[in-house]
């Protein structure tokens, strides 16, 4: 008997000396109680009107899962292992455990590669009050897993040592799905699940790792379990940029087929060819373009170009997709286009087609001309027409005699609105109406009028393109400006601060030698009184000399 | 704390799939001429139908079967698609129910069984989420099985679904005749989803005996590459008796 009551006596203050670590956001979590914040997050369980979702066994599922947690804290708990200890409808009970997950009641002092939550905060703090189970905790790191002690360690230092910043490389360079991750503390690529551990939220590499820790130790925590399954580093992983290259001419060229395109890539199979294409930025509007436009495959224009009007296309606005739109479907009429729109063609490409096929051509353009705005487009439409007359005559001739045709049929319907508006907006309003309109009414020189609205739109939008560029360098350029304002006035601080820090100095030493010399008169006095009462001079040589060499000054 | 038994019956909502997408799957299985094509996968109902007839393309095109079998393809996901909709002007009642779902499937040579519970009325269910979580906590490398599960969750919901629909419609009908076929159909239904009131009424408790810990948990088995190849050459001699039986059955019915 008395065995057994020591037994429980001894387990219950072991148990009084387990520790388990929570984040300090947590800290409002109590055994008996239901904060508010699990009432806000789940609110279904606290509405009533609910047989299996109550109050009473929120608290069962929350008290169950952090028990079956705590039971191993090293062991990160799934859902599955949850789930089929416990009654319930598997989506609401998923919804509990994804809120304890997420705020580090479960699964927090858990360190293996898969670890994916970032952590609150970078010291943490155990803090826990009212156990049930007479758990009692101490801030400090747990004894139960060193692991954790290392990461507080590490979390101090890398106080210190913030990770390199983003450069514009990282975030606009070329995308390589699972080339590796980098250590956030050495720059270099490392491979994942081995070898990383998630210090302070701070993704390390094993070479940083042991020179932090000092030694090995961690490698014992990570359990092979724990790794993520690195079964990902076949060739599969990098796409250097002539695979990538060879890629895309395949795509072009084979469009849908793709065996074909994994031949002409030679060291990648057919499906990562699929999948590298859907990660690229354009992939997915690459395979809609291919697949419904095949006919188009003339018109392959080199990769090379792909780079800079990526870019460009990034700052275009949402009215782009509809010029390139309409223009894919008159491509083929086109020739002799200058030399900016072999830019457009490429753009071209890159879009899914906007085909309203419903809509005729004309009504297309004369709906992308009140889209981009009735001035752009006036002027636009102006110059298109005055280049195209200039390259050959009869297309003036063909816009004068339509000029002509234009006043008459037009006037009747616009009569009452000519006759009420004066101001220059509304005139190029109805002038685009016109210039639609007339299209649609004559077929006499609908190529030169095609071409012309072509050129208007492409001109219209080059406009566009040329004005949030600008707008983006001018943004820029701020920010620079913001940026030096800021470190100028950082040096400032710094310069004041030393300054006042010298006139310290300076006081300071001006008080010091005031004290030598205070020192040095009283020991002339001394002597001298010594002199009066006739006590004979010391004879130590060494005294005098070692005053000597403290009169430096 | 003693609480009255809630509404448990909430207000009916046109019929649709019990999940947060209404997503409703779909199964093929045509054979013809020898060549065998089993493919099961979510559609949006809210598509337009020209989309079946392109999808029918596009996967004979990818898989380079014979075109014999786009219109194949297209009527049966026509045929499951109306079936769909027969559906889906009716409202549904949805009252809590929690029924269990159960999971026997082969995906190449992952096998798995599972059996977990799914709330009926919970309209925010995903089982798009609970496969990803499913393959993940099991690390099942396999990329099909999730999908897989998926569309298995989602055939067992539309089933107990139009359960709910049905009975709605012969309980209207029984009304006016048989009064007791309403509560037996009830019955019936209810006896295959879980005791709410005694589980989780002030006595009972969530927690599952650790004795009953097995039953629901998933089994994962990983097959040998001959052991699945004899599986599926099974299965096909399987299907093949049963046309055949389906085939005499009929001509036999049409002769009586």
């Amino acid at each position: 008997m008395t065995q057994c009551f020591d037994a429980g006596l001894s387990t219950r203050k072991c148990r009084e000396r387990e520790l388990y670590a929570i984040p300090i956001s947590s800290s409002w979590f109590k055994w008996d109680e239901i904060h508010e914040s699990e009432r806000r997050s789940l609110p279904e369980f606290f509405e009533g009107g609910s047989y299996s979702r109550s109050p009473r066994v929120y608290k069962e599922y929350r008290d169950f899962i952090i028990n079956k947690y705590r039971e191993d804290p090293s062991k990160r708990l799934t859902f599955t292992d949850v789930r089929k200890c416990v009654v319930g409808d598997v989506g609401s009970l998923r919804k509990v455990f994804l809120f304890l997950e997420k705020w580090g009641l479960i699964n927090f002092s858990v360190s293996d590669g898969k670890q994916q939550s970032e952590e609150d905060d970078g010291p943490v703090v155990i803090v826990e009050v009212g156990p049930a189970a007479g758990v009692r905790v101490v801030s400090g790191s747990s004894s139960s897993s060193s692991s954790f002690v290392d990461s507080a360690q590490a979390g101090g230092e890398s106080a210190f040592r913030l990770p390199p910043l983003t450069s514009y490389s990282d975030a606009f360079g070329e995308w390589k799905p699972g080339s590796g991750l980098i250590c956030g503390f050495c720059g270099g690529h490392y491979r994942s699940g081995l070898n990383e551990s998630l210090n302070a939220g701070i993704a390390m590499c094993s070479k940083c790792l042991h020179k932090y820790t000092g030694n090995g130790k961690i490698e014992d925590d990570l359990t092979p379990n724990d790794h993520v399954d690195v079964k990902d580093q076949s060739s599969a992983t990098c796409w250097t940029d002539t695979e990538t290259l060879l890629l895309l001419e395949a795509v072009l060229k084979h469009g849908d087929d793709w065996d074909l395109i994994a031949q002409h890539v030679r060291t990648k199979n057919k499906l990562d060819c699929i999948s590298r294409l859907i990660h690229l930025p354009f992939g997915d509007h690459m395979l809609g373009t291919i697949s419904t436009k095949s006919n188009n495959a003339n018109l392959i224009t080199p990769l090379v170009e792909y780079k800079p009007s990526l870019q460009v296309l990034n700052d275009n606005p949402q009215e782009f997709t509809e010029t390139n739109g309409d223009q894919q479907v008159e491509i083929n009429k086109v020739e002799g286009i200058e030399t900016a729109s072999q830019d457009h063609s490429v753009k071209r490409r890159c879009f899914p087609p906007f085909t309203d096929t419903t809509n005729s051509f004309m009504k297309q353009v004369a709906s992308f001309s009140t889209v981009c705005g009735p001035h752009v487009a006036a002027v636009a439409l102006d110059a298109a027409i005055k280049a195209l007359c200039q390259e050959n005559p009869c297309a003036k001739m063909a816009f004068e005699t339509n000029a002509d045709k234009m006043v008459k049929p037009v006037s009747p319907p616009y009569k009452n609105e000519f006759k009420g508006d004066i101001k220059f907006e509304d005139g190029d309003a109805k002038r685009n109406k016109q210039s639609a309109y007339v299209s649609e009414k004559s077929f006499g020189a609908t190529t030169f009028q095609v071409r012309a609205a072509i050129a208007t739109s492409l001109a219209a939008a080059a406009a566009r393109a040329k004005l949030a560029a600008d707008q983006e360098e001018r943004e820029m350029e701020l920010l620079m400006a913001s940026i030096i304002q800021a470190q100028l006035k950082k040096l400032q601080y710094k310069m004041k601060h030393l300054m006042e820090i010298e006139l310290i100095m300076e006081k300071e030493l001006s008080y010091v030698q005031q004290m030598k010399e205070f020192v040095m008169e009283e020991w002339v006095n001394l002597l001298e009184k010594l002199f009066e009462a006739g006590i004979p001079r010391w004879r130590d040589q060494v005294f005098p000399k070692t005053l000597v060499h403290t009169f430096p000054l | 704390m003693k609480s009255h038994p809630p509404c448990s019956s909430k207000t009916p909502v046109r019929f649709r799939m019990p999940t947060a997408e209404n997503l409703i799957p779909i199964r093929l299985d045509i054979e013809n001429e020898g060549q065998r094509f089993k493919d099961s996968f979510t559609w949006n109902p809210t598509d337009p139908d020209s989309e079946v007839i392109s999808f029918a393309k596009r996967t004979v095109k990818d898989l380079k079967l014979p075109p014999i079998f786009i219109t194949q393809i297209s009527q049966s996901i026509h045929s499951q698609l109306a079936e769909f909709r027969s559906y889906e002007g009716q409202e549904m009642h949805l009252k809590e129910r929690i029924v269990p779902i159960k999971l026997d499937i082969r995906v190449n040579n992952t096998v798995l069984r599972d059996q977990f519970l799914w709330d009926i009325s919970n309209l925010e269910s995903d089982p798009e989420e609970f496969a990803r979580t499913l393959c993940k906590d099991l690390d099942i490398e396999d990329l099909e099985v999730g999908p897989t599960i998926a569309v298995c969750i989602r055939e067992q919901l539309f089933e107990i679904a139009i359960q709910g629909v049905a009975s709605a419609r012969e309980s209207r009908v029984g009304k006016k005749g048989r009064r007791g076929a309403e509560s037996f159909i009830n019955s019936k239904m209810s006896s295959s989803s879980l005791d709410l009131v005694k589980l989780f009424g002030s006595k009972g408790s969530v927690v599952r005996k650790r004795k009953d810990w097995y039953l629901y948990e998933p089994i994962v088995d990983i097959l040998s590459n001959e052991e699945a190849e004899a599986l599926d050459a099974r299965e096909v001699q399987n299907a093949r008796l049963k046309k055949k039986l389906d085939e005499k059955e009929d001509s036999f019915q049409e002769r009586s």
